[in-house]
Formats: C-alpha cells, sequence, structure tokens
C-alpha cells in the first residue's frame, strides 16, 4: 500500500472540491430535514456507504434508511464546513467536515409548559459530521460538464454541545 | 396633466435608440399574434382560456377583484398594500401605477373607467407569453411587444422600475405548472431590476439575461443576495452584458465564469458552455414524489453510544493520537513526520454561541474564570478556512488549505498554543474510527472530539479534529521515525466550549421531560439501572427503541417495567398519548403498578 500520491493537487481541483462540498452541504441537509426525507436521503448513499450516528454503525443506504426512519424531525443550521480533495486518488475523494447546530423534534416550544428556564432538552444541538465523498465511475453522467459522480462513502456524526 | 393621445412616441423613440444600439434583436420572437384589438369585450374572449388557467386555483372573490394578485397576499406582501393593489380613484389611473415613479414625465392620463387596470395588463402579456407544455415564460424584448404597446405599460429597463419588475415576476409566480425557464433576454436590465426574482421564482431551472445591462459583479449580488437563492438554477445565460463581454475583452474570462459558478451552487451551463463540476445522486423529482412517512416520531430510536472503534487495532489509535496531541501541545515542528508528504490541513473557527452552553452559562462560570478572555480574532485571522464565510473568496479559499508537511508545520506553529489533555479524563474525548476505502486500498477515518486550553488566555475550547490516516510504509519518514500510521489530511473545527456531557452515553431527550410524579426524585439520572434486575431482565428483551420510551415514560411516571410497557402498547408506543392515559387512570393504579 502506498501513501504517495501521485498527482499534486491543482486550483482547479480545489475549486471543483469546494463547490461540490457547498451545494452537497446544502442538498444534504435541505433533503434531511424535508418531510421526504425517508425518500431524499438514501440516494446519497451505496450499498458499500459505512455510517456511524453517535457511535453506533450503520451499512449502507439500507442502514441509512433505518437509521432515519424514526428519527424526529431535524432542522439542520450549518455554521461551519471545510473541505480537502484527499491526496492519493485520481479522482480524489472529498473529505469534508460540517459544524452546526440542530434542532429536533419541534425545539423549545414542544417542551412541557413547566420546564424550567434553564433546563437544555429541547433546545439545538451541536452537532459535528464528517462525510467521505467517493467517485462512482460506474454512475451515469447526468449533467453537462460533470467531471464525476459522487457519493457518501463514510458518514460519521456525533452530538458534541 | 392632460394627453389626449397615447404616449407612444416616447416608447417608438427607445425602441428605437435599443435597436440602433444591437441590443434588440429587429425581428424578436414573439410567441402568437394575439389579438390586435383594443376593445375590452374583444379582449376578454380571446383569452379566457388562459385566464381561467391562471385562476382557476384561486376563488372566485379574487377575480371579482383582479388588483389582488393573490388570495393568500397578507400584509406582509409589499405589493399587495402598496403599488399595484391600491384600489385606483374612479376614471382615472396613474399611468405608472404599480411603479408609483413620480418622476416620469407622463404621471397621468385620463382613460375610459373600463380600461383594465395595469396589472391586469401585464397579466394578459404574461399569460401571452406563456408556455405552460414547456413551462417557458418568454418575456424577451418587452417594448416590442403588442400589449405592452396597447396598454402603454413601461416594462423595466424601458421606464418601467423595480416595481414594475416585482408585479411581473409576481404574476409569472401564479403560473401554473411552475416556471421552469424564463427568458429576460434584450431588455434593458440592471442588478437593480431583478432584486424581487429570486422572491418570486426561486425555483427556476433556466434563466436567461442575454443582451441586458448586468455591469457590475454587485449587480449578480443583487438577483442571488445569499447563495441559498435560485439554488435549483441549471443554466445561466449572461452573454451580451457588459459583465461579461468587459471580462473576455480583457482576457479575464475564466475569473469570470468562476465568479458567477461560486454564486449559483447548481449551475451546469453558464453562457451555452458547461461547467466542469462534482454531482451527486440526491433526491430526483421521481425519489421525492414517493410517498414516504413524514418525520413524526417523538423520541430517539437509538442512545448516545460511547467511542466506537472497529476494524483497526483500538491500542494503535490511542499511541497515535496521545503522541500526535503531546507533540501539537509540546513541539509541532516534529509533527512533519507524522504528515505525508502531500498532506492536507486546514482548520476552522466556529464563531456561534451553542444554545445549551450558554443556557447552562459556562460563559460566566466559575470553574472556567478565563472563557471571557477568549477572542476568534487570532484564528480569524490565522486563516480559518470556514466556507461558509470564506466561500466566496478564491484566493483565500487556496491559500488557507495548507498541502504537505513543511506548509502545515509552518502554520500549526502559527496558531495559539493549546494544551490537550489527552492524559486525563477520557469522558471529555469521544472517538470514532473506522475503515474506508481509499483508492484500490483502505485507509481510516478517525474522528476525535473533546477540549483544549488555549494557552494565552487559559480559556477552554471544544473542537473536532478529523483525520484520514493510511498506514506508513516502509522506510518512509513517517515509519523511521515512530509513526505506525501516517496523515493524509486533517481538518480541526475550532468552537465555542459545550460541555463533554453531549456524548455521555445515555438516552436521548427530544423535549424536556417534567416529573409530574409528587414527592418523586427528579428524573435526571434515572436509567435502565434505576428498575430492579428482573425487570432489567425483561427490558433486554424489548428493541431498543421501545426499551428507551419505557425508560422514558417510568422516569416521569414511575411505573413499573410491566405497566410502562402495558400502557405504552395501549397507545401504540406513543409517548405523549401513552402519559397522558396514565395522568386519566393514575389514581385507579394500585401501589404495586409502581417502581
Amino acid at each position: 500500500m502506498s501513501a504517495t500520491p501521485s498527482t499534486t493537487l491543482t486550483p482547479n481541483d480545489i475549486e471543483i472540491a469546494t463547490r461540490a462540498a457547498d451545494h452537497f452541504t446544502r442538498i444534504y441537509y435541505t433533503a434531511y430535514d424535508s418531510d421526504t426525507r425517508l425518500a431524499d436521503l438514501p440516494p446519497f448513499y451505496r450499498s458499500n456507504s459505512s455510517l456511524t450516528w453517535n457511535g453506533k454503525p450503520f451499512q449502507g443506504a439500507e442502514g441509512l434508511k433505518e437509521l432515519v426512519a424514526k428519527m424526529p424531525a431535524t432542522k439542520h443550521e450549518v455554521q461551519s464546513f471545510d473541505c480537502h480533495p484527499i491526496p492519493g486518488a485520481q479522482p480524489p475523494s472529498l473529505l469534508i467536515t460540517v459544524s452546526g447546530n440542530v434542532t429536533h423534534g419541534r425545539g423549545p416550544a414542544g417542551n412541557p409548559p413547566d420546564t424550567p428556564v434553564r433546563a437544555i432538552e429541547g433546545h439545538p444541538r451541536v452537532f459535528s459530521q464528517t462525510f467521505i465523498l467517493v467517485p462512482d465511475p460506474t454512475a451515469p453522467p447526468t449533467k453537462p460538464g460533470e467531471v464525476a459522480k459522487y457519493y457518501v462513502g463514510a458518514d460519521a456524526v456525533r452530538f458534541v454541545g | 396633466m392632460s394627453v389626449s393621445a397615447p404616449p407612444a412616441s416616447s416608447k417608438s423613440i427607445a425602441t428605437n435608440a435599443l435597436r440602433n444600439a444591437g441590443l434588440i434583436d429587429r425581428d424578436a420572437p414573439m410567441r402568437d399574434g394575439d389579438n390586435p384589438g383594443g376593445r375590452k369585450g374583444k379582449l376578454r374572449s380571446g383569452r379566457t382560456t388562459r385566464m381561467m388557467d391562471i385562476t382557476k386555483d384561486r376563488p372566485s372573490s379574487t377575480r371579482m377583484h383582479p388588483i389582488r394578485l393573490s388570495a393568500s397576499a397578507g400584509p406582509s406582501d409589499p405589493l399587495a398594500i402598496r403599488g399595484a393593489a391600491r384600489p385606483v380613484m374612479s376614471g382615472r389611473i396613474r399611468r405608472n401605477a404599480i411603479s408609483g415613479s413620480p418622476a416620469n414625465s407622463i404621471s397621468s392620463i385620463p382613460i375610459r373607467v373600463t380600461k383594465p387596470k395595469a396589472v391586469d395588463s401585464w397579466r394578459e402579456f404574461v399569460q401571452k407569453r406563456w408556455n405552460p407544455e414547456l413551462k417557458y415564460l418568454n418575456l424577451d424584448s418587452m417594448i416590442e411587444d403588442e400589449t405592452v404597446k396597447k396598454y402603454n405599460l413601461t416594462p423595466p429597463g424601458a421606464g418601467g422600475s423595480a416595481r414594475d419588475a416585482a408585479v411581473i415576476f409576481k404574476l409569472a409566480s401564479q403560473l401554473k405548472p411552475e416556471v421552469e425557464t424564463l427568458s429576460l433576454a434584450n431588455n434593458n436590465l440592471t442588478g437593480t431590476l431583478l432584486v424581487q426574482l429570486s422572491r418570486y421564482l426561486p425555483k427556476l431551472l433556466n434563466l436567461s439575461l442575454q443582451n441586458n445591462k448586468i455591469r457590475d459583479k454587485k449587480e449578480i449580488t443583487m438577483i442571488v443576495p445569499r447563495k441559498d437563492k435560485m439554488i435549483h438554477l441549471r443554466e445561466l445565460v449572461l452573454t451580451g452584458n457588459p459583465l461579461r463581454e468587459q471580462a473576455y475583452k480583457a482576457g479575464q474570462g475564466a475569473t469570470y465564469r468562476s465568479d458567477i459558478v461560486r454564486r449559483f451552487t447548481s449551475l451546469a451551463v453558464l453562457d451555452q458552455e458547461p461547467i466542469a463540476q462534482i454531482s451527486f445522486d440526491g433526491p430526483q423529482p421521481s425519489t421525492s414524489a414517493m410517498p414516504v412517512e413524514k418525520p413524526n416520531a417523538t423520541t430517539f430510536p437509538f442512545d448516545m453510544n460511547p467511542s466506537f472503534v472497529t476494524g483497526v487495532d483500538g491500542g494503535l489509535v490511542s499511541k497515535f493520537l496521545i503522541n500526535f496531541f503531546n507533540a501539537f501541545d509540546g513541539q509541532r515542528e516534529s509533527l512533519i513526520n507524522a504528515y505525508d508528504p502531500a498532506a492536507t490541513f486546514s482548520f476552522s473557527a466556529n464563531t456561534s454561541i451553542p444554545a445549551r452552553a450558554r443556557l447552562v452559562g459556562f460563559h460566566s462560570s466559575r470553574e472556567m474564570p478565563n472563557q471571557r478572555k477568549l477572542e476568534w480574532k487570532t484564528w480569524l485571522d490565522g486563516g480559518s478556512r470556514n466556507l461558509n464565510r470564506i466561500g466566496g473568496d478564491p484566493q483565500k479559499t487556496l491559500q488557507n488549505l495548507h498541502v504537505g508537511g513543511e506548509q502545515i508545520i509552518s502554520v500549526l506553529r502559527s496558531l495559539p498554543s493549546t494544551a490537550h489533555d489527552i492524559g486525563g479524563p477520557p469522558e471529555k474525548f469521544c472517538i470514532d474510527a473506522f475503515p474506508v476505502m481509499h483508492g484500490q486500498s483502505m485507509g481510516l477515518l478517525l474522528t476525535v472530539h473533546g477540549q483544549f486550553t488555549e494557552l494565552g488566555t487559559g480559556g477552554i475550547r471544544s473542537f473536532d479534529r478529523t483525520f484520514m490516516l493510511v498506514p506508513a510504509t516502509e522506510g518512509s519518514r513517517a515509519k523511521a521515525n515512530g509513526w505506525d500510521i501516517v496523515i493524509l489530511s486533517d481538518q480541526w473545527i475550532i468552537r465555542s466550549y459545550s460541555s463533554h456531557e453531549a456524548w455521555k452515553p445515555s438516552p436521548l431527550l427530544v423535549q424536556a421531560v417534567v416529573n409530574k410524579s409528587q414527592n418523586g426524585p427528579a428524573n435526571s439520572g434515572f436509567s435502565l439501572m434505576s428498575f430492579p434486575p428482573d425487570q432489567q431482565a425483561v427490558l433486554a428483551q424489548l428493541p431498543e427503541a421501545q426499551r428507551n420510551l419505557v425508560v422514558q415514560i417510568s422516569s416521569q411516571t414511575r411505573l413499573n417495567a410491566k405497566f410502562a410497557i402495558d400502557c405504552l402498547q395501549l397507545n401504540g408506543w406513543d409517548l405523549g398519548k401513552a402519559v397522558a392515559n396514565f395522568n386519566q387512570v393514575k389514581s385507579s393504579l394500585d401501589r404495586d403498578a409502581f417502581l
């Protein structure tokens, strides 16, 4: 196994990666937060995708369905994200990290009326999510100018605040 | 002012000027001949079916008051309370009633009572230009249109204001099916006139602004003030605008393209040339139309679990982390051997204040007296690569991504000194690690969440750090220096302090749960272990989601496992219903129903 990449990153690689991450984070969390989440989210994944949700592992698009089927309604707010083309493969996989907050259920408004003011439950949590987006050379292109079609190869999320 | 003849002269002068400037095609296409007559009766009969198309979904009362554009228009809609929606005085209509532009030389003309109001004329025009089969609204060369001439309308770009444009866009937003393709070609438009476009037509797929007067990048910002506007736009034409033409003349075509492309996240084609991009199998219209259950769970299906490390020797991961953070805190230059020669590194500051930490008051807690001294400036000025903030700046995007050991060490040394208490209480850190494909071989994805002390201030910050790792090859510099695994990518998020309680293994609550049982102990700390062992054994056989519900209802009601399960089963495993049911019947329950 060689760790030494055969190619170096060009500004163009980085620009494409940056735009992909921007686009991906928008459509991913829009899909996650939508009423049709159960239909919208699985297409991002493939059968070989590896996921962990707060330390619990799931496998593939089917695992993802199992994970989100009984998940309360969500509202994500992306506060920070970053993306690198991972060196060593061409076209490169993308490493994306996202930091933001997520409200579950009805938020503070859904708390019982006599909830203490300082109670944290119901308020947004801080989440940290890491994706590795992997090119799928077998997927047919659907857009003009498409370099490759990418899917979520790995996804690790934690509530961290 | 009273003018008896239609003020066609000024318009034809403008038209000729545009023609002469080459900005309007001489034979601008009109989709249909339409009825050239100006009599009201004739008009109405000529467009009956189309009027039905646009009005049939609305209550008939809106047809009685056609100036009201939308049945749902409330006071928050400026167009409904000002401008176009304002009723006009009997017998007279301000020519620019919908623009409200007092600067216009012809501010009012006498017209017959029966003449349609401006918004109705615009509606007729929009209807005429609409092709529902193609979902295509062709609003090119408006000034040349017979309907526009007939009613003396002043299109935006030919004397009309942004409000006139907004009226047109609003009418377009009411078309069924939704407009996918819009042409505004050959209209002399500037960005100012297009500020309301994304508000009324946020789902456009294709937009032509060919041959208009957009000169400046700032005008593009007026069209899409934020990147969450027009997120579906696939194709955009700006050919024939000074912004584009001057950029190409100056040899800045590539810069122009990347500027535009960055502002429209989903754009695939610009000026009829495809954009190199990565795409995803995200939600498709076909999948989104599938009937699926809405997210309606009121509890989490799974608990917060402890650190998860699989497919790799846990000792290897621990050794890496201890060595890495010790070197990071003590001697950052020694980390040069931990990074692959082509490795990537960046850090991002998430400066938002976490809601839960604020409620708890960590910012002003006595245990952490230095929190108020913390500032973001060092991190933001030092090269934070939060793409949410700097994604629009290609220079920073490039500069703040560091490639190769030497560059990485150089930036690491410029950042504030830190202390990660990696040998301290283990609950303050949380680790997830699992193998992932990397090209033809395997790599390890390692995420670490925790906290560090910023030594300059003594304040504490939280962080998330993600490593993409591969085994160090025999004979490599990493291996020679004691690193069994080497870093390919390293992303570091620095954020305001939040307690490590966030990842404490336990059931997760969606909403607050208030303990209603009298004299009962506070429910915090109530868990599976609070049940007697025999009941725990029963609960262990339940699916995890159901077990969590039992724990939750018992923490509120103190019901024992058997009664809690019965109560939940009777109520379809809906916690809210079960608690309500319990409250109805609790006075009739025996003592042995409780823990």
